[in-house]
């Protein structure tokens, strides 16, 4: 029971490292490009971002509690665009007093929507578009030279034309507020540690509490349930590490009990040696030489270089079948070499183990001729550490392999995870790792359960 | 006589004899110092700059003189400034091994050049004996510094996650979950003040700052407990579960895919070859870790160490004296397969473009570039084959090392 500290502990792990990730997913979402638009437009995408936002889930603060200092508000997660909120979270670092703060924040604000209204003409369409770009970097600039640059600018900008003029006290009233920000900056109080409490109310929560109960979310890049996206991966590496862990114990079980069998001589050494030159060999490496020999390259045109048939439309039951196997023998050439060496060795180790038991020595002795005495009686219990070895493999028959998944174009499991890791997809990359992770936990528990069904000896309930 | 020689002589002789008889791993070993010199002196085997040369009547180091001025110590001349040393002409020259730095690009022989078809080169010192890569670049030279890279990651990695690994799994198998008692106050005060510790380390900024910052915060808490301690509430000690605390952060890392772990941080942050050692280092600790302290399990009831804590000594000298460096030698295997793995882990990150600058050519990164080619079969070839090549030679070195390291092969 232990194993529930240790999920809790992986998805907190997972939470955080998202959370604390560069990049808005919000406007990664809605792909805004409306920079400089009328106003209506402007405003428009303005409340489409605080709905989205609202919609995520991402409007509520990020955890139960946060420890902060005294200069930063609780409140601050209520700054709906990300790079706003950091942009003051940093002018909080840096001068401490956020009443300020929050006043020079919102006369920027209301002269970015103020500046959206104006009517652009041939007299000042020049200066328009440098206000315009001007205000926007003031509500993301940290930095003291360049927003004090910005607010000059500002300045002779709206002297450019006569019908900016009227906004020449606005300006002023922002410049004096940044005055205000660093006359009366108070920065002791970022030493000075404080804790918010926010209550259930918050992402993580809302996120735990969904997902115990199969809500994963949505995915972030296509707006399909998470679930339904996870599904479709799953199947095809599911598919495919079962054909190669199939493909792997059918091998390398009869190859570990023949080296067992020839235990030290030629036979022995050559199976060993090639095992484990197999073994080194980065799959990675193969996989691209397989495609240059095989797939479409100069040489053999003879498999797709792409693991997943297009459209199967169309086929019979047999074309079909055939389809896939045609598409999948590359990869699982890939899936599955890497794993023989591991498991004949097991399977020679318990082998040769078995073979020097009494009862071997017995049956020998009573004349049973050696085929016998291997297949039949030394392989029962040689098999049994095999079988379990199965609990460990079975989590990363579903999670995947990132690598070969990615060169050959398999829509799976690894490669949904580095896609979604990559476009920061967090719905997916958390229902991913937490499922990996419980699948791994359940492995171990299954591989200890399974060692003492085979091997009643061992007791977990009695040191 | 002769077992008598034998009495005298210490573990590790023993254990050097017996990996010598191993002439796969012992090869092997030779080989991989031999990469080592490759990757130390890459520089001077593949550098479009000359070692010596005399030009225009001056005599100079470029090779030497460039690490002088990476450092900022020198500057060169102004008529060697920007140059194309390749174009020079010198008085006296002695050039490197290969002419080419993995940046050179060789205008005259770009987009995938042969290594067995025809070059456009001057003469056969100035061949690209490995072909060259799409915009020109020399692969042979690219192989040699990439060697650098790889041996870098390898052993820095595994540096970081053995001293994670050793310290956390002594620790957790030497004192177990009673071995480490200190007094309420103290956990009390430690508690607070490790919080209080990264709470101003972050709020001070900067990492040398921080850590001084965190550390200074301990202190203070250390000095606030002790005339705490004589409070009577606060007096009775309390034990640490140090190997409950272990076995879950190693559970906890253990269950989240490691590849999946890697890419997460690396696709997040700026490339840099630091990051990507310290992200191997940091995950790759837990079966150095599992094996110490399954070594540690046993030694601390070995009756020298019983022997030890009843002359009175402090269980930290006994932990670090006397039972860590019996544990050790397992772990050398562990990092012999370790390297082989983080050398495939930062060979796989370049060759999916993660991790590594764009700019610098490691094995990975140039495997990637035979990508989607069609008859650029090697660019493909070689970079594999030295990924290849040192994996198997480090694994072959674990492997021998376990062979000589397991007393039951003594003969």
């Amino acid at each position: 029971m232990l194993f529930i500290p240790t999920l809790f502990a992986i998805s907190l792990l997972t939470f955080f490292l998202s959370t604390n990730v560069p990049g808005d997913p919000v406007e990664q979402m809605l792909n805004s490009n409306s920079e400089i638009g009328s106003s209506a437009k402007a405003q428009a995408a303005e409340i489409a971002y605080v709905q989205k936002r609202k919609q995520l889930g991402l409007d509520l603060p990020t955890f139960y509690f946060s420890i902060s200092d005294k200069a930063t508000p609780k409140d601050l997660f209520e700054i709906p665009k990300k790079f706003e909120r950091q942009n003051l979270s940093k002018l909080i670092n840096q001068y401490g007093n956020w009443e300020e703060i929050k006043k020079y924040y919102q006369a920027v604000k209301a002269f970015d929507v103020k500046i959206g209204n104006v009517e652009s003409d041939s007299t000042n369409a020049d200066a328009l578009i440098d206000i315009k770009s001007d205000v926007k970097q003031l509500l993301i600039e940290p930095d003291n030279k360049v927003i004090s640059f910005l607010i000059n600018n500002l300045k002779t900008n709206a002297q450019a034309a006569s019908n900016l003029l009227y906004l020449q006290p606005e300006v002023n009233t922002i410049q004096q507020l940044y005055g205000d920000v660093q006359t009366k900056a108070t920065p002791y109080k970022k030493y000075i540690p404080t804790i918010h409490w926010y209550g259930t109310k918050n992402q993580y929560h809302q996120w735990i509490t969904k997902f115990m109960v199969g809500d994963f979310g949505i995915s972030y890049q296509d707006e399909k349930p998470v679930k339904t996206v996870i599904w479709e991966a799953v199947r095809w590496t599911v598919l495919l590490s079962f054909i190669s862990i199939f493909l792997t114990y059918l091998i390398a079980i009869p190859l570990g009990i023949v080296s067992a069998a020839n235990k030290g001589n030629i036979k022995d050494q050559t199976i060993s040696t090639t095992l484990f030159i197999l073994y080194s060999l980065p799959s990675f490496w193969v996989a691209t030489l397989l495609i240059m020999f095989f797939g479409g390259g100069d040489f053999f045109n003879l498999f797709p270089s792409f693991g997943v048939p297009q459209t199967t439309e169309g086929l019979s039951f047999f074309g079909k079948f055939a389809n896939y196997i045609w598409h999948l023998t590359l990869p699982v050439v890939c899936y599955t070499y890497g794993g023989l060496a591991f498991i004949s060795r097991q399977m020679r180790g318990a082998m040769v183990n078995a073979l020097s038991q009494d009862y071997v020595r017995t049956a020998r002795a009573k004349g049973v001729d050696e085929e016998k005495v291997l297949w039949k009686h030394a392989i029962k219990n040689s098999l049994l550490p095999i079988i379990t070895l199965f609990a460990n493999v079975f989590p990363l028959a579903i999670s995947g392999s990132v690598v070969l998944e990615l060169i050959f174009s398999i829509p799976g499991m690894g490669k949904t995870a580095y896609e979604a890791l990559v476009a920061r997809n967090y719905p997916v990359v958390y229902t991913v790792v937490m499922f990996s992770a419980i699948l791994t936990l359940v492995g171990y528990l299954v591989a200890d359960i399974l060692y003492a069904v085979v091997d009643p000896r061992i007791s977990y309930n009695k040191k | 006589m002769d077992t008598n020689k034998e009495l005298k002589q210490d573990y590790w002789s023993y254990v050097v004899r017996q990996f010598k008889k191993n002439k796969r791993a012992l090869y092997s070993l030779y080989i991989v110092l031999f990469m080592l010199f490759i990757a130390v002196f890459a520089d001077f085997l593949a550098n479009e700059k000359p070692i010596v040369c005399t030009y225009h009547g001056k005599t100079y180091f470029p090779i030497l003189k460039d690490y002088a001025v990476s450092l900022k110590l020198s500057q060169f001349p102004k008529e060697l400034n920007n140059v194309v040393w390749s174009d020079l002409k010198y008085d006296f020259v002695l050039r490197a091994p290969i002419p080419y730095s993995p940046s050179t690009q060789d205008i005259l022989n770009f987009g995938f050049v042969s290594p067995f078809g025809k070059q456009d080169v001057p003469s056969l010192r100035w061949r690209h004996w490995l072909g060259t890569e799409g915009i020109g670049r020399d692969i042979l030279s690219a192989l040699i510094h990439g060697t650098r890279i790889a041996f870098i990651i390898g052993l820095i990695s595994m540096s970081i996650a053995s001293v994670i690994g050793i310290l956390l799994g002594a620790l957790a198998g030497f004192f177990g979950d009673r071995g480490i008692r200190i007094s309420r106050a103290a956990l009390i005060m430690g508690i607070i003040f490790t919080c209080l510790g990264l709470f101003y380390a972050n709020a001070v900024g900067g990492f040398f700052t921080g850590i001084l910052a965190f550390f200074v915060c301990i202190f203070i808490g250390y000095l606030i407990s002790r005339p705490l301690k004589k409070i009577p509430i606060l007096t009775p000690k309390t034990s640490i579960p140090i190997d409950i605390i272990v076995q879950r952060m190693i559970e906890i890392l253990v269950s989240i895919p490691r590849l999946f772990l890697i890419i997460a941080v690396v696709a997040i942050a700026k490339p840099s070859i630091f990051l990507v050692m310290a992200v191997i280092g940091l995950t790759s600790w837990t079966e150095i870790a599992r094996f110490i302290r399954a070594e540690l399990l046993r030694i601390r009831n070995l009756e020298y160490i019983e022997a030890s804590e009843a002359l009175g000594f402090p269980r930290w000298r006994i932990l670090l004296k006397h039972a860590i460096p019996n544990a050790l030698s397992p772990v050398l295997i562990t990092i012999a397969f370790g390297i082989a793995a983080a050398i495939l882990t930062e060979s796989f990150l370049s060759f999916i473009g993660l991790g590594i600058p764009p700019e610098t050519l490691t094995w990975g990164k140039l495997l990637s570039l035979a990508q989607g080619g069609k008859s650029q079969l090697w660019v493909a070839i070689f970079p594999g084959f030295a990924i290849f090549l040192t994996v198997t030679l480090f694994n072959l070195i674990g492997e021998g090392l376990t062979d000589a390291l397991d007393p039951r092969q003594k003969k």
